[in-house]
Order: C-alpha cells, then structure tokens, then sequence
C-alpha cells in the first residue's frame, strides 16, 4: 500500500479543497453551514486516524489493569470476572481497527464495572486511579475533537 | 419539507383545509440553525387579505435525524401550554400529523419577529451583557414557575422527586447499554451521582435545551421561549446545570461571569432556598442534566455505527459527546485521600 502521503494529510488535503474551492462558490446558507460542519470532522478524522490505534491499545492496558488490581485489592464481583473472561477470550491482539474498536470495548466494560465495585468499597486510592484513567481518555478524545462549537446557531 | 420549489404549493393547500379559508404562499425559504428538525419559514396571505408568517417545524427523512422525539407530543405540549398562556411562546397553529400533506410530520407556528437572545449577546464586549443575564435568569425561572397542571398529560408526570432523579441518573447506565461501545463515563458518572444527591425541589416543567439560541427576543426586550421537544417534567436544576455546560462549549456564557448572583437572581425569582440551589447543586446538576441531549446524540451515533443512521449532523454532533464527556468529569468532583 502507499502510506505516504499518510491518511491524515491526504484527509487535510481535502479539507482544504472544501474550503478554498467548494466553498466560495456556495451561497446557500444552510449548504455553507454543512461545508463547515464538514471541514470539522474531516479534521476530527485526521487526528483520529493518526492515533487512535495506539491511543486504544494504550487506554486498554490500563483499564484491564485496573480491573485486576481492583479485584486483588478489594475483590471481584461477578461483573468483574465476566468483563476480564470477555475480554481475554477476545482478539485483542490484531491490528485491524475492528477488532482493536472491539477489544477497547471489552477494556471499557472492565474499567466501568471495576468503577462500580470501587464505589461500593468507597476506595479513594482506586477512586482517583479509574479518574486518571478516564481524564486519558478525554485528553484524546478533546485532540481529536479541537477547536468545537455548535456552527449556525443563533 | 425543505424543498421551495413543491412546498408553496403543499402549504397553500394544507393551510387552505385547516384555516377555514384559502390561503395563498406568497415565499418559502429554508431556515438554517435548527439541529434536530428540519426549519422552514413561509409567507402567507390569507383570502381576507390578512398577511403572515408562519415557521414549519418537521421531522427530517429517516436516519437522517441527529435525535428522534415525537412531533405528536411536541404538539400536545405547545398546544397545552399555549391555551394555558403559561409563558410567551410563538403559538402553535397547525399540526400535520401523518406527513400526507406536507410531506412530513411538521408544526406550523407563528414566527417571532427579532433575534434570538443569542445574536444579542454575541455582538456584545466579553463580559459586559447588560440585562442580557438577569433577562435569561428570568426567563428560566418563569419556565420553572409553570403550573405542572397547565401541561395536563401531555407529556408524563413522574410520581416523586427521588424516584425521578433515581431514573434519570440511571439514564448513564441505560446510554451505556444501548450503545454500540462501552462507555465507562457513564458508568462513572452514574455512580457518582447516586452517591452525591442532593435535597430535593418540587418538580417542574424542564425546557432540556435552554439556551439563547431558543429564546427569541422582541423590539421590546421581550422573551419568547421556542423549542420544546426535550421538555418534560423534572427537577428544574436541569435547566441551570444544562445551561452552564451548554454556555461553556458555546459561548458566550452569562453565568460562568459570576456563578453566585446568576444563582442569587434565579433563587429570588423562584422563592427556592439557598440549601437547594448553590454552587454544588449546580455542579451535580451540570453533570446530570446534559443527559437527556447527550443520549439523544450517543443513539445517533449507534445508529450510524450499525448502519441505520447517516448524515453530516450526526457525524459532526459525535464532538457534543466529548464536551459532554468533559462536563460531566467536571461535575463529579475528585474525592480527596
């Protein structure tokens, strides 16, 4: 395959298509509100496609760990063991962005149900923990969003 | 319904059988700005010479819609609260239930003459928005101040206040179910809530998207609240939290410039102590109430994502998920060791 020039440039290449060619010679006002909203995820693509491979994988060795410490330190419920079977009896080893979306999945569900036996234990530790593992994943999530408001209203 | 060149036609003949005489649509345009129904704005004049115009509010095709809600209850509701002169709002006229003549279901409303509170407050200096504040506080606190019973059964009326509250925050969870992914901020947040809330207030009627884009402003400073489909009866703290996290992605916001005398007018105007309306009810509140838009959005984008949905709005909205995702983290407060 040809990788350069690399998913997201090709992606702000067309963007810039958008807005330099497509859009001055618009003149509908609803048709100029969508080549806006279409310029922001074109970009939301961009950033997504450059990353969220590794910002999944990333994410999801975290949630699985914090899954088993919790179990280990405060102990399991059946939730907890049913969320790390699903995901270990899961593919969580290719590369395909299906099956990573899928596996990140299964990862989510680990943390969430973890989060939940960490309530009920009212463990701050663990509690600040899960935080940190939840303001990662916004990090990524406001890089791929960027510069945002709702366009066309008012 | 957004097609000029059929509709004059298919309006004409619609307002012709329902308004007990002929009508005549003399201009139709599209409107731009509505996010989850299609807008239109028409010109009509009447066989006794009378001249208006009048907004259509539809239904988009299917899977093309960012949200769905039900144009039948909508109606219900406007028209309830229409006959009730509960609050200024443009009255609600016609109602095509089916689509057979419009070509989708759609409201016919009077259109307010002005701007939306929000062109107002977007030419004016950062920071310095006149009565713009103590206008919007009043506005929501007169929404607040509805008689329940105005509404009838036009929209459900929950039993009590913690059972209500119960359910809405268990709303998180069901999100997260419904959902095409698993999204640990809801479980999260749903958690949080359940162990942090606070005293109870009578239940209201709650806008669920009160913001300056809905709030039509007259030549006289006047207020009319438009866009009702979220509306249902509540805890009316939703409409303080949804405003202070909907203001922040969307600026500029009128309470973030001094939180404590927003709260302070809006206690005053609604007679509700200070135990019950404060920072700390805002922030729970700021982290609970987005969630009736924000499931709205995240079942858009499950849709999509199993093929049933499409469209540049339910793709470029995915971005309201994330600010959401921020202001619930920024509501449920980290404990401390």
């Amino acid at each position: 395959m040809l990788s350069k020039p690399t998913t997201p440039q090709v992606l702000l290449d067309c963007r810039r298509e958008l807005l330099e060619t497509i859009d001055p010679a618009v003149s509908d006002p609803n048709v100029k509100i969508a080549i806006q909203m279409l310029e922001n995820v074109l970009r939301n693509c961009a950033e997504r496609s450059a990353h969220e491979i590794a910002w999944m994988r990333e994410e999801s060795d975290l949630m699985v760990a914090f899954a088993r410490d919790v179990k280990s330190t405060v102990g399991s419920t059946p939730e907890i063991d049913a969320a790390l079977t699903a995901y270990e009896k899961g593919d969580n080893t290719t590369l395909h962005l299906d099956a990573v979306s899928d596996s990140y999945s299964r990862a989510g569900e680990c943390l969430s149900v973890a989060m939940e036996k960490v309530f009920a234990a009212g463990h701050t530790e663990l509690h600040l923990r899960g935080r940190d593992i939840l303001a990662l994943r916004l990090v990524h999530e406001d890089a791929i969003k960027g510069d945002w408001a709702f366009v066309g209203r008012g | 319904m957004i097609d000029p060149s059929v509709m004059p036609a298919k309006l004409a003949a619609f307002l012709s059988a329902h308004g007990g005489q002929k009508a005549t649509v003399t201009a139709y345009e599209p409107m731009s700005g509505g996010y989850s129904r299609l807008m239109a704005k028409a010109a009509v004049t009447w066989a006794d010479g009378r001249s208006e115009h009048l907004v259509l509010r539809g239904d988009p095709p299917p899977g093309k819609a960012m949200m769905e809600t039900d144009r039948a209850t909508e109606w219900a509701l406007l028209s309830a609260l229409g006959r009730a002169d509960s609050i200024p709002m443009p009255t609600a006229r016609y109602f095509d239930a089916t689509g057979d003549e419009l070509g989708t279901k759609c409201i016919v409303l009077d259109f307010v003459e002005g701007r939306s509170l929000q062109s107002h407050i977007n030419e004016c200096e950062p920071g310095d928005y006149g009565r713009h504040t103590f206008d919007l506080v009043d506005t929501m606190a007169r929404v607040h101040s509805i008689d329940p019973n105005d509404v009838g059964d036009a929209i459900a009326r929950p039993n009590d206040w913690s059972t209500y509250l119960s359910g809405l925050i268990d709303r998180f969870r069901q999100a997260d179910r419904a959902h095409a992914e698993s999204n640990p901020f809801l479980r999260y947040v749903a958690e949080w809530l359940d162990a942090n809330k606070p005293a109870p207030l009578p239940l209201r009627i709650v806008h669920s998207d009160f913001q300056p884009a809905n709030i039509m402003v007259a030549a006289d400073g006047s207020h009319q609240v438009i866009d009702w489909e979220l509306t249902h009866i509540g805890d009316p703290r939703e409409d303080l939290g949804y405003y202070a996290v909907y203001s922040a992605s969307s600026g500029p916001s009128l309470i973030m410039n001094d939180p404590m005398a927003f709260l302070a007018r809006y206690r005053e105007k609604t007679g509700f102590g200070e135990d019950t309306v404060n920072l700390a009810t805002l922030g729970f509140f700021s982290s609970l109430a987005a969630i009736s838009v924000y499931a709205q959005i995240l079942a858009g984008a499950a849709a999509m994502s199993n093929g049933l949905n499409s469209g540049i709005m339910t793709t470029y909205t995915l971005n309201a998920l994330t600010v959401g995702h921020a202001n619930f983290m920024g509501g449920c407060v980290a404990p401390s060791i």
